[in-house]
């Protein structure tokens, strides 16, 4: 079961919000580049800065991609002379001793998968991450230091194609050892899962909805009842009574479904109140609704199997026959998934127990997609931070030194993947899986007054012209950081590891998708800065 | 001194051959035929090499080698890892975790211990279906087994061991399920319709508390192989363990409704291996057992005539911490020994499982609406138990004999109520009726829930 939400990417919203950002810091950097120039050269300042501007559209236009193509060769073997390929040396060791410790670690075939495919993937991530980090961010810089980069830039050879070039060498030599990585690992779980074990690897192709719910007297509510579960990401219903979860399923593609079969799988949780026949699993029941129409369907009840998937044929499970409340035969197709709209309702059967689910519980399961659909999606998705990462190197290593520059770019690394939740929720103060619970207290100031005053942060700041220039210092620095915060890309988010692990396929809207559009985001305007950096650096500075 | 650069050499490498002279032999591993060197001899000496303490799990001692001196780092971070995994119930996450956690932590006994309860009793809640909750109570049993290949010379591990396979599967609300499953496990697929073979291992004639039996007793041996002692409770206690669960293995007999010959033998074991006959594989009665006490070591099970004897012996002891029935009087009172061997030698009689049979079958017979059979299966019922109570008085005050007769009469008085008898002026049983207004009401709750469903 998946413990977050997929988000269709609204790309377009994405590309206005990058665009207004690239519009503002470009002028930004404009004007600063202005100012500065005036302040080192005086009124030829600005002169300079348009040359240069003028010299960067001439370089662009004047791209080679044979010179691109020629560094980025002479990068590749460069990286081979490093004794890159010895991270294989790291991983084979790795993998031959990873059956020790995954091979008995549980009998249950679903979460064994879960185990070989998350310790597969993490693997290859951890381990291509820092090569290419240290590659790239000490291949300038020495260069640099050792002078052969003298010897380059005398030839036709414009300062954007070097950084292009040495982000397609880096890229090559690491989708090289990617891609073996990937291959081994590929065919390492496919040996090491037990035979019986191996229907498991699948990856399911999932139609989600949006989840609503209605509270024991069938009004609208945002979420369900709270059960006192410490993760709050699921709430629940109470059963027999007017209590529901519905979801709204759009753009659902008939033709997709396997012979016109409509499958639902569900992963439910299950709460008691009292005992009852713990022979017995929870009820629930499906209801299928056609918004438009308000026709209704109710299914055949099933008996909840918590933390496992529930498969439900909506076919099979009741005889080919569905039927509305009067006992009118109901044609599956034709009169519930008309125009791609469905509505399910979900409803526990059981009395005063409860049935727990958040949006991604419930789906609609089209028919499933090779493991290696999945499995290799993932690996893309890891090749993009590779890309990513050698990108930022590059970049750092044109106007910093080697140990500097590794140190600047692992930093937005582990921000980017550990901490970027945690960087979120002190910008926005939102507390991640519970919106009515606001951070108070989280400005630097505030906090600093509050530590030695005791003053706990449920307790308001009495108002006085102290407590308002607190709030104003806080809000400029909350606000820097807001900013400073975009600087840090996602790197979470390329880490499709949950939808592989859990065999799901790794989709285009949620995964993909956003991994794609924001590598380009961010590549662009860093190769830009590499480039003027190297353009206006003095070589001779070590 | 001028040394020139082959000199030199020659002399470094001179120095290294003489301090690998002492290196050697202080570090010589030990061999078959040879003891090693001065290390290998004082690590075998003191048990303190790896496989003194247990299995060796190679991948254990890499991961530890490799780690260097972070290790405490990365089993913190773990443990944090397990929590966040439990509450977010990523039980594949938590499993593997645990895993990685023994591999760094071998042979420090609480991990093994509170993860074994994990699984075995926190996880298995989390499921809702009864089978899933049963792999997860197997989990910890194989947790702790692992634990004790391990560590083959920690006790408290095959208590551990006993204590799950026993109590979790004895006495938790799916006992009867687990019970079965003890011996038919759900897993179709894997086990064929048999037991799961490394938690029913045979040991213990397909009952989980005899299985459990067999545990307390390798536990109470390892105490005495290995000369470590176990730091769960006083080894009065601890050592009770093995007769313990063949109490438990005759009470549950009695709870499913078997009342033949041999829950009297059940109980018959019982009593001898706490008294004074041990039965195989018990190779010391539990009252013939020496314990240590403030002033020397004392039996529990002291005949009739040695009793008196070392009364006439303490009389003229007028301090009472000098007196042997003293001591003896308090551990008994401690381990309950004196109830036991009561309650044993009673049901190990034939006219006491027929007055459990008698209620039992009444019961069903209420169930049934048969009420004029069921009047007479408790009147039969209460009248025998009145004369196993004159024949064992001790008995009379005892909580669970008080509970079963005093559920037998609502049982009764509900069924005078239901074929329109009047309750009579003297009836069996009537004194604890009478003497017990409190205990009454209690036992009333346990009535109405017995009248839905059966125990």
């Amino acid at each position: 079961m998946l413990d977050f939400s997929p988000q269709p990417y609204d790309w377009a919203a994405g590309f206005q919000h990058w665009l207004a950002i690239m519009v503002v810091a470009g002028v930004a950097a404009f004007v600063s580049a202005l100012f500065i120039s005036i302040l080192a050269l005086g009124f030829a300042g600005p002169y300079h800065v348009l040359v240069h501007l003028k010299g960067a559209v001439a370089d662009f236009v004047g791209t080679s991609p044979r010179r691109c193509l020629a560094i980025a060769k002479l990068t590749f073997l460069e990286a081979l002379r490093r004794k890159t390929l010895l991270v294989f040396v790291v991983f084979a060791v790795l993998f031959l001793f990873a059956g020790w410790f995954l091979s008995d670690v549980t009998d249950d075939a679903q979460l064994q998968v879960k185990n070989y495919v998350s310790f597969v993937l993490r693997t290859i991530s951890w381990l291509i991450l820092p090569v290419v980090l240290l590659l790239s961010c000490w291949g300038l810089p020495e260069d640099i230091r050792l002078r052969s980069l003298h010897t380059v830039v005398t030839k036709p050879v414009r300062r954007h194609e070097i950084v292009l070039g040495r982000i397609l060498g880096f890229s090559a030599i690491g989708a090289l050892v990617l891609g073996a990585m990937s291959l081994v690992g590929y065919f390492w779980i496919n040996r090491q899962l037990p035979q019986s074990m191996k229907s498991q690897l699948t990856a399911r192709v999932p139609i989600y909805g949006s989840i609503s719910f209605l509270n024991n007297e069938g009004s609208q509510v945002e979420k369900g009842i709270n059960v006192g579960d410490e993760n709050m990401f699921r709430s629940f219903i109470e059963g027999n009574t007017k209590s529901r979860a519905i979801w709204d399923f759009a753009n659902v593609d008939v033709s997709r479904f396997d012979q016109d079969r409509l499958v639902l799988e569900s992963t439910l949780s299950s709460f008691r109140t009292y005992k009852g026949n713990i022979e017995k699993q929870l009820m629930c029941q499906y209801t299928l609704v056609n918004p438009k129409t308000n026709l209704r369907v109710p299914l055949a009840p099933f008996e909840v199997n918590e933390f496992r998937r529930n498969v439900y044929d909506v076919l099979a499970e009741n005889r080919n026959v569905l039927q509305d409340p009067d006992g009118k035969t109901v044609d599956l197709i034709k009169d519930l998934v008309q125009d791609g709209a469905l509505r399910v309702e979900v409803a526990c059967l059981s009395s005063a127990q409860f049935l727990g689910m958040a949006n991604p519980d419930l789906f609609i399961r089209l028919p499933d997609q090779p493991f290696a659909s999945t499995y290799f999606k993932s690996i893309f998705n890891i090749g993009l931070m590779m890309v990513m990462v050698v990108v930022l190197g590059v970049v750092a290593g044109c106007f910093l030194k080697g140990p500097v520059a590794t140190m600047l770019v692992a930093f937005v690394v582990i921000v980017g993947k550990l901490a970027h939740g945690f960087v979120v929720s002190l910008v926005t103060g939102d507390v991640q899986y519970n919106p009515n619970i606001r951070m108070q207290g989280r400005g630097m100031f505030e906090a600093l007054y509050r530590i030695p005053t005791h003053l706990t942060p449920g307790v308001e700041l009495q108002d006085s012209f102290f407590s308002r220039l607190i709030h104003v210092l806080d809000n400029i620095e909350l606000n820097g950081l807001y900013v400073i915060h975009f600087l840090f890309p996602n790197f979470g988010l390329f880490d499709t590891t949950q939808y592989s692990a859990n065999t799901f396929d790794v989709p285009w809207s949620a995964a993909l998708l956003p991994s794609i559009a924001t590598t380009l985001a961010y590549i662009l305007p860093w190769i830009l800065i590499g480039y003027f950096s190297l353009r206006i650096r003095e070589l001779e500075a070590k | 001194m001028n040394l020139t650069s082959r000199q030199r050499k020659l002399a470094y490498t001179a120095c290294i051959v003489l301090l690998l002279i002492p290196i050697i032999l202080l570090g010589m591993p030990a061999e078959p035929g040879s003891a090693g060197g001065l290390l290998a001899r004082e690590r075998a000496r003191d048990g303190l090499s790896e496989s003194d303490l247990g299995k060796v799990d190679p991948a254990s001692s890499t991961m530890s080698l490799l780690l260097l001196g972070f290790r405490g780092i990365a089993t913190s971070l773990l443990w944090m890892d397990a929590q966040e995994q439990q509450r977010n119930k990523d039980w594949a996450g938590l499993r593997a975790t645990t895993e990685s956690i023994i591999l760094l932590q071998p042979h420090f006994l609480k991990v093994w211990h509170f993860q074994g309860w994990n699984l075995a009793y926190n996880v298995s809640a989390e499921w809702d279906a009864v089978a899933d909750r049963w792999y997860w109570v197997k989990e910890g049993i194989k947790f702790f087994k692992k634990g004790r290949d391990r560590n083959e010379k920690y006790a408290e591990l095959y208590w551990y061991i006993g204590d799950t396979t026993g109590k979790k599967i004895g006495r938790s609300d799916e006992w009867k399920q687990f019970r079965r499953f003890f011996r038919v496990d759900p897993d179709k697929e894997r086990f064929q319709g048999n037991a799961d073979n490394q938690i029913n291992t045979g040991q213990g004639r397909n009952d989980n508390y005899l299985e459990a039996g067999y545990w307390f007793l390798e536990a109470d041996e390892t105490v005495f192989r290995y000369g470590h002692q176990e730091h769960i409770m006083a080894p009065y206690l601890f050592r009770s363990y093995p007769v313990r669960a063949q109490f438990d293995y005759a009470g549950t007999l009695q709870r499913e409704g078997i009342f033949d010959e041999v829950c009297v033998e059940a109980w018959n074991t019982a009593f001898k291996n706490w008294t004074d006959s041990p039965q195989p594989p018990i190779k010391v009665a539990y009252g013939q057992m020496e314990f240590d006490c403030p002033i020397g070591k004392i039996k529990f099970e002291v005949p009739l005539e040695a009793w008196k004897v070392l009364q006439a012996q303490d009389a003229d002891k007028p301090d009472v911490g000098q007196r042997v029935t003293h001591w003896i009087g308090r551990y008994q009172s401690t381990t309950n020994y004196l109830f036991w061997r009561t309650k044993s030698l009673a049901e190990s009689k034939t006219q006491t499982a027929d007055v459990h049979r008698l209620l039992y079958e009444g019961e069903e017979a209420f169930r049934q609406a048969d009420f004029s059979r069921g009047l007479e299966l408790f009147n039969e019922g209460m009248a025998k138990y009145e004369k196993v109570l004159e024949d064992f008085p001790s008995l009379r005050n005892e909580d669970e004999t008080l509970e079963e007769a005093l559920i037998a009469l609502h049982f009764w008085r509900d069924l005078l109520e239901l074929t329109e008898t009047d309750v009579p002026d003297e009836y069996p049983l009537q004194e604890i009726w009478d003497e017990n207004p409190q205990r009454r009401e209690h036992a009333k709750d346990e009535y109405k829930r017995r009248r839905r469903a059966p125990r």
